[in-house]
């Protein structure tokens, strides 16, 4: 449908814009805002791929909380929070390198049947069986490894420490 | 159910993967680092997520089950990217990661 089309390829150009926009802008503050549109963009693409499940995911997790959690660390850290970052440069190597790695993926895509791709929509009762009965061990293995973050996290941060 | 090309969401994740290699790469400060990470994490994260979508079926559900645990995974990196960032911060009194030396030998 041209229309899913013409939406896919305007999302997709928003989100290569704010992602370079969010690490090139020299005030923090300004990359969390658009690192925020960035999040809350690609939630609009899951939403495109028959993924609302992951959309709102992506919206209360990435949109909401890492977003939240990175101006935090901002805040915390700087006396000044709208002050700049001193320029860095944006150096040769790394910028072949970010052009090779884009050409080698890209390149391929020859691998794969060409055409447009039928995607069907999804029962959820599918997606919750799949996700916690087939895939369940995975997410108690999530469980496990964010109770460990949480510990060494507060193991970090703790008064006292030097 | 949607047309959408192949081409263009490789394109998209791969272009996306790119701009985190390159910010992985040029900048210093953690914040932005962490953010850099982000960026490739979720280009895996949108592969995984259309390549379901492209299979259909049984295989669709499990790349959006993957997908779902790798955005849990993310978040857990940046609670914890953070706790660094703050102890950083506490012992060098900046987040630059090239002042970061006690473990370089």
């Amino acid at each position: 449908m041209i229309l899913e089309e013409l939406a896919f390829l305007v999302l997709a150009a928003v989100a290569v814009v704010t992602a370079i926009s969010s690490l090139l802008v020299r005030e923090l503050v300004h990359t969390i805002l658009w690192i925020a549109v960035f999040f809350v963009d690609l939630s609009a693409i899951y939403f495109l791929l028959e993924a609302p499940f992951l959309g709102v995911l992506q919206l209360g997790v990435y949109a909401g909380a890492v977003t939240v959690l990175l101006l935090f660390g901002i805040m915390v850290t700087r006396k000044r929070i709208f002050s700049r970052e001193a320029a860095t440069g944006i150096g040769a190597v790394p910028l072949a390198l970010a052009v090779v790695t884009f050409i080698f993926l890209v390149a391929s895509v020859g691998e794969f049947p060409q055409g447009p791709t039928v995607i069907h929509a999804y029962d959820p009762s599918f997606l919750s069986e799949n996700l916690f009965n087939v895939n369940g061990p995975w997410l108690l293995l999530l469980g496990l490894i964010m109770l460990s973050a949480v510990g060494g996290a507060i193991y970090l941060v703790r008064e006292g420490r030097e | 159910m949607t047309d959408l090309p192949i081409v263009g969401f490789v394109a998209l994740s791969a272009a996306l993967l790119a701009i985190g290699v390159f910010g992985i790469l040029t900048r210093r400060n953690f914040i932005l680092l962490l953010i850099a990470i982000e960026i490739s994490m979720n280009a895996a994260i949108l592969n995984f997520v259309y390549f379901g979508a492209y299979l259909g079926g049984t295989p669709g559900l499990t790349g959006q089950s993957i997908a779902v645990v790798l955005v849990g995974f993310a978040a857990t990196e940046v609670a914890v990217g953070l706790g660094i960032v703050l102890a950083l911060n506490r012992v060098k009194g900046t987040i630059n990661v090239e002042k970061a030396t006690e473990l370089r030998f």
